[in-house]
């Protein structure tokens, strides 16, 4: 087609205008796809971290009144809701009402610690739990086992690492062990963030030991609902309100699932946000393209004159512009994909520390977005002008100078 | 009686200025039948451009009618317009005005691509260029390559690729040397010869005295 050849010579005949115009649009694509492309990358690595939870609705004490909900406890260890627990009675009347699912009390609460003879003291979260629920948590060990007797505890990877802890290592709880000694029994794996328990730089200990020790019995600073699969943790969470809220707010309520949905929700408009301000750079480079198509009919004015005037159709006119800005778009968003997943691994590196998850479909989507955007950019920024010299005058551009 | 390729019926052009209406011709009648080589001659200003804008089918007159081929113009919409230049029309500049991004031979088949949505067909190129006597040698090169009469031989061809009805020539010679301009008004004689109807505006009396009939315009209306 001979308008296409044309406007392939006329790129060539200005190369460097338009290798300028076709840079502000790799630009443009670079900066969407690769800020796509860390964004993307931000939610597979959350997604990775949460998706071990399960789903899980947390019930915890409602603090926004200032009030405890059962007795104080005062004189314990420091804990997070000292003053602030759940009864056994209500534990038990969440049990029941959640049934068949499985609520499992926790004591929780920091504390000062040594490992060994020597060691300076560090501060540590303790958690305490029925040993019977405790694979309920769908904790995996890299080393040992689960507690048996009831000084035994299991310990985070991280913490055990940051303190070269090994299964049979000793760990005094309080100050001067206070609170006794601990056997290391299994070191957990690691599980990241989590709705229910953090593990990764704590302690597990049985629920006997902990009330033994820190005296705090049948006063939960928490109990986890595990949902069966099939179940909804919306419905769940309002049995539970219904159950304990009625009258006075006295417990929050947390579904695992609706916060999740929540942190999705808000990285992908943090996502968006970004893109759109690589969107911005694709914006320039529009105007840019605009800008050379203009300055391009402008100088082919009489050109156009002639082509009219031996038999050209407006519509052949406009193709030929047309097809112009296409070959910059599409030979610049093509270079512009290429060129984000250099960036985007760049970014992802510096970023999030890692790179692993580069090569998935969000990606290619991202890429895909970068290109397709760049392209609509141009070919709409190849309109006006096309229409422009389409509907010139022929007598007018004839006798253009 | 030949057929008529060209009949004005009291045309009137108005261009409307803000400096009040220019009337560029006034109440024009005449014909052009198949086969005839004419000179339409004027002063400046007296209607000769429009004249001939209006006979390719590039505007539309106020009032009158128009006949290409026995067709009024009058109703014809751009498209059919630009079809009607495209295919019964040829086209010869004073400035030649051929594409600088093309080669002699795409310059010569771009009225035959568009009007047949292929590409180019050199054989047919090489027929025209060599009704016009171009050099064979000079069929790749681009048109700032070659000489002002060289490339009024290259724009002749083009008209002729697709066997226009009538060619419309501006000033062909208002921008060659006399000797060029001589050999290019042969070319235009022998083409007649052959039968083309040459209708040719120019201020040259030199470039009328090769056609049959001499139109003059003054002040927009016929003198003789």
């Amino acid at each position: 087609m001979i308008f296409w050849e044309i406007a392939k010579r006329n790129i060539r005949l200005h190369f460097l205008r338009s290798t300028l115009a076709m840079l502000g649009i790799v630009i443009g694509v670079v900066a969407i796809a690769s800020m796509g492309i860390l964004g993307n990358s931000m939610v597979a690595s959350v997604s990775e971290s949460l998706n071990s939870v399960g789903d899980s609705v947390i019930v915890s004490p409602y603090s926004g009144s200032g009030g405890g909900m059962g007795p104080g406890g005062g004189g314990g260890p420091s804990g997070s809701t000292q003053d602030q627990y759940i009864s056994d009675s209500n534990y038990q009347k969440i049990k029941q009402a959640v049934a068949p699912n499985i609520a499992i009390p926790v004591h929780q609460t920091s504390q000062r610690m040594s490992v060994g003879v020597n060691s300076d003291d560090i501060v540590a979260t303790i958690y305490g739990v029925d040993p019977q629920y405790i694979k309920d948590f769908n904790m995996v060990l890299t080393a040992g086992d689960y507690s048996n007797g009831n000084s035994g505890c299991l310990v985070g990877s991280e913490f055990a690492t940051d303190n070269d802890i090994r299964v049979g290592s000793r760990i005094s709880i309080g100050n001067d062990g206070e609170y006794g000694t601990l056997r290391v029994t299994g070191i957990i794996e690691e599980r990241g963030m989590s709705f229910d328990i953090s593990t990764d730089n704590a302690l597990v200990v049985t629920q006997d030991w902990y009330e033994s020790n820190f005296g705090k019995i049948d006063q939960y600073d928490q109990v986890v609902v595990k949902v069966k699969e099939g179940q909804d943790t919306a419905k769940v969470k309002t049995v539970i309100e219904n159950q304990l809220n009625r009258r006075d707010k006295i417990v929050t309520v947390t579904d695992s699932k609706a916060t999740l949905s929540s942190i999705y929700e808000t990285f992908g408009t943090i996502t968006t946000f970004v893109t759109a301000i690589g969107g911005i750079s694709m914006i320039v480079a529009g105007v840019s393209i605009f800008n050379i198509m203009m300055m391009s009919v402008n100088e082919r004015i009489k050109e156009i004159g002639i082509m009219r005037s031996i038999g050209t159709q407006k519509k052949e006119v406009m193709s030929m512009f047309i097809y112009e800005a296409a070959i910059i778009g599409v030979c610049g968003s093509l270079i512009g994909g290429i060129l984000s997943l250099f960036a985007g691994y760049a970014v992802s590196a510096l970023m999030l520390g890692t790179t692993e998850y580069l090569w998935t479909l969000s990606t290619a989507l991202s890429v895909a977005e970068g290109v397709g955007f760049g392209i609509i950019i141009c070919l709409a920024c190849g309109v006006y002008p096309a229409w422009q010299a389409a509907n010139l005058n022929p007598i007018d551009a004839l006798r253009h100078e | 009686m030949r057929e008529r390729v060209i009949q004005f019926e009291d045309v009137v052009k108005i261009y409307p200025l803000k400096s009040g209406d220019v009337t560029a011709l006034n109440h024009i009648s005449f014909s052009v039948e198949r086969g005839e080589f004419i000179s339409i001659m004027g002063p400046s200003g007296s209607g000769k451009s429009t004249l001939l804008t209006l006979m390719g089918c590039l505007d539309k007159p106020t009032s009158g009618d128009i006949f290409i081929g026995g067709r009024p113009t009058r109703d014809m919409t751009d498209i059919e317009l630009t079809s009607l230049r495209r295919d019964r029309i040829g086209f010869i500049f004073q400035y030649f005005n051929l594409f600088p991004l093309l080669n002699i031979i795409e310059n010569v088949c771009f009225p035959r691509m568009i009007k047949t949505g292929q590409g180019v067909d050199p054989e047919r190129a090489k027929k025209v260029l060599q009704a016009v006597r171009l050099d064979e040698s000079l069929y790749t090169h681009t048109p700032l390559e070659l000489s002002g009469g060289q490339q009024q031989r290259v724009a002749v061809a083009r008209s002729l690729i697709n066997d226009p009805d009538i060619l419309l020539c501006d000033e062909p010679t208002g921008n060659l040397d006399s000797k060029t301009g001589a050999s290019i008004m042969e070319l235009m004689t022998d083409l007649n010869r052959e039968g083309a109807t040459i209708i040719v505006v120019t201020h040259d009396p030199n470039v009328a005295k090769y056609t049959n009939r001499t139109i003059r315009i003054v002040d927009g209306c016929i003198a003789s």
